[in-house]
């Protein structure tokens, strides 16, 4: 059970408020991501649920009990760090035991347990090696197998994957979804890769200098974004936002394309530009177009056959049905 | 010439100073302690001059172990390293966790900590026996003496007089004594070298990594585990390093024997070849050679615990 609400939290150091009064709720079972650039204060955000910061004021209750004052350790919560914070003198079975061990458990429990972890993990030939054998993956397991063994009510995930080389990072990231999905626990994974909250969240958390701008699934935040930094933020490559009278004539201060909203053509279209550099993916090719009037910068997504040299006319046509629209204040209209 | 030879040749002045800088010394050792050589002799002046004329064969060793002060020196020179190995050990890694939390005024309390190292050994065996172990003069005298005095007060108190009328008169300790005067080398030597330890073991305790400690946090360790199951083996390797370098250091003390006691119930292997060397030179070289030994005994040991300790 795992359902962890923060109610008016707050977190200054010193003079400096890095968290404004926030209210959020994660329901049991839920995976949650908290993204944001780095600086948001979403570190210090897991690191306040996880009772390693004290908070200033306000409260964080998990299943209903209020947790505020209630030491780390005792609020049943495991956590997963981005250095993996392994203990370096101990085999990997004395590093997955070792929260057992501190609560005194019964040693064949203990080893039936480190089994199972291991396992499950696929550790069990590393069991008597240290962390400074492994590779950084391995490494990963062990923090996971550690946090597993404990039972949590949920876990905390520290940008567990930014120390993993790209094709290591795709796969733990289905390993964590998988075991998401196996033990069906709370888990709150903290990340500034808006691709890692994309595939792996249940519900994102966007936060930027201490405020939730959004929370939502990662589909909503991708449809209706509730301001620019989120319409920003969210998405890959990052939406066009554009300014002036084009705008204008949709009646907004700023408007918002996605890439992958705009058509191009060779002859015919509303906007008209040079083509820039290009990204070719093989299913995808992303055009940078130049000398719109509309943006610096406006970027294309095209199907992979298309093809544009660098200085032709290129011809771009929105859908107008997702044009995202924004006020003067940068949010959502309509 | 091959491609080494070059190498080789360039390195030879080094190699040959070193062997020089070392050999020479050693096998003058070495031969003076085979032959018959004092410094002044009116009855045999032929002594006086080394020479292969005057050998004696194992005799100066011979000499050596037979003569009442020298297991005395080996044992008291174990006694004296062995414990203050043991007490700036303790007392660094305790000093050391205690200033590596953050607290005003932290950067004064370090360097005050670090000055005793800065002080001369001499200077320290002087302060040391003069104003603080001596037993009229010294804190010790007058901390005791004042104790005395407390006691003789509290004993006219009303209701508590009588329990301090059951308490002995303190007697000062006379550190100069036959019986005491290794502990007070022990004492000054380990006042003197804890910065050392406190200094070495702080640069580690800062290179300790803050998210392990947090781990550990979440994962239930009292303070006490934390320190028990990640502090002291991360400063297993250092602890190596100070127990090593230390007892070199220490297994050729000197001034602070000399200046304690004059060797008087106390002497360690260094301090027995200085009173053989007052003239028997012969015999002060064999009991160098043995001082060799030792060391020598004593640094495999260390080595050995050295090196378990970095393969881990």
């Amino acid at each position: 059970m795992g359902r962890i609400v923060l109610d008016t939290v707050t977190k200054s150091f010193g003079d400096a408020q890095v968290i404004p009064p926030l209210d959020l709720t994660i329901e049991d079972g839920e995976f949650a991501v908290f993204v944001g650039p780095s600086g948001c204060g979403k570190s210090t955000l897991l690191r306040l649920i996880a009772g390693l910061e004290d908070t200033t004021s306000g409260k964080i209750a998990i299943d209903g009990n209020d947790v505020t004052q209630v030491p780390p350790s005792k609020r049943g919560l495991a956590m997963v760090f981005q250095s993996y914070a392994l203990y370096p003198h101990m085999s990997v079975r004395k590093n997955i035991a070792f929260p057992m061990r501190m609560a005194k458990m019964d040693q064949a429990e203990i080893d039936k347990k480190v089994e199972a972890a291991a396992t499950s993990l696929n550790l069990l030939d590393y069991l008597d090696k240290k962390p400074g054998q492994l590779s950084g993956g391995q490494r990963q397991r062990v923090a996971i197998g550690r946090a597993i063994v404990r039972e949590p009510a949920a876990f905390l995930f520290d940008e567990p994957l930014s120390n993993l080389d790209a094709a290591l990072r795709v796969g733990m990231r289905m390993e964590i979804l998988e075991l998401h999905k196996k033990l069906n626990t709370t888990m709150i994974y903290v990340t500034h890769d808006q691709v890692e909250a994309m595939t792996m969240a249940d519900k994102i958390v966007v936060l930027r200098a201490g405020n939730i701008e959004q929370v939502g699934s990662p589909l909503e935040l991708y449809r209706n974004p509730r301001n620019l930094f989120v319409a920003g933020f969210i998405g890959s490559p990052t939406m066009n936002l554009i300014t002036g009278a084009a705008a204008g004539s949709h009646g907004a201060e700023t408007i918002g394309v996605r890439p992958e909203h705009i058509s191009v053509s060779a002859t015919e279209g509303t906007w008209s530009g040079t083509v820039g550099v290009s990204e070719h993916l093989g299913s995808d090719t992303f055009f940078h177009v130049h000398g719109t009037g509309l943006a610096d910068t406006i970027t294309v997504r095209a199907d992979g056959e298309v093809d544009f040299k660098y200085g032709e006319t290129i011809h771009l046509t929105p859908r107008s049905d997702v044009i995202h629209r924004f006020d003067a204040q940068g949010l959502r209209l309509g | 010439m091959s491609n080494r030879t070059i190498p080789r040749l360039l390195q030879t002045p080094a190699v040959i100073l070193l062997l020089i800088w070392m050999l020479v010394p050693l096998s003058l050792t070495l031969y003076f302690s085979f032959i018959r050589y004092v410094l002044n002799s009116l009855r045999r002046p032929e002594w006086t001059t080394p020479s292969f004329s005057n050998w004696r064969g194992f005799g100066n060793y011979e000499f050596v172990l037979n003569s009442k002060d020298f297991l005395f020196a080996i044992q008291n020179s174990l006694l004296i390293v062995g414990s203050i190995l043991f007490g700036t050990v303790i007392l660094g890694v305790l000093i050391a966790v205690l200033i590596n939390k953050a607290f005003p005024g932290r950067g004064i309390v370090r360097v005050l900590l670090i000055s005793p190292f800065f002080v001369m050994p001499a200077v320290n065996a002087v302060l040391w026996i003069n104003m603080i172990l001596d037993p009229v003069l010294g804190l010790q005298g007058i901390a005791v003496g004042g104790l005395n005095n407390m006691i003789d007060g509290l004993q006219n108190a009303p209701l508590v007089g009588w329990f301090f009328s059951l308490w002995p008169e303190f007697e000062p300790i006379s550190f100069r004594a036959t019986q005491t005067s290794a502990y007070a080398v022990i004492i000054m030597v380990t006042w003197q070298w804890t910065p050392f330890a406190v200094l070495i073991f702080m640069t580690s305790l800062q290179s300790e990594d803050e998210q392990q400690k947090e781990a550990a946090i979440l994962d239930g360790a009292s303070a006490w585990s934390q320190f028990r199951f990640l502090t002291l083996p991360h400063l297993g390797r250092p602890i190596a390093i100070v127990v090593m370098i230390q007892a070199i250091f220490h297994l050729s003390l000197y001034a602070e024997i000399e200046i304690v006691s004059r060797g008087n119930g106390n002497k360690n292997l260094p301090y027995l070849i200085g009173e053989f060397a007052n003239n028997n030179i012969g015999a002060a070289s064999a009991t160098g050679i043995f001082a060799v030994i030792l060391a020598n005994i004593v640094a495999i040991f260390l080595l050995r615990m050295v090196g378990k300790t970095l393969m881990e």
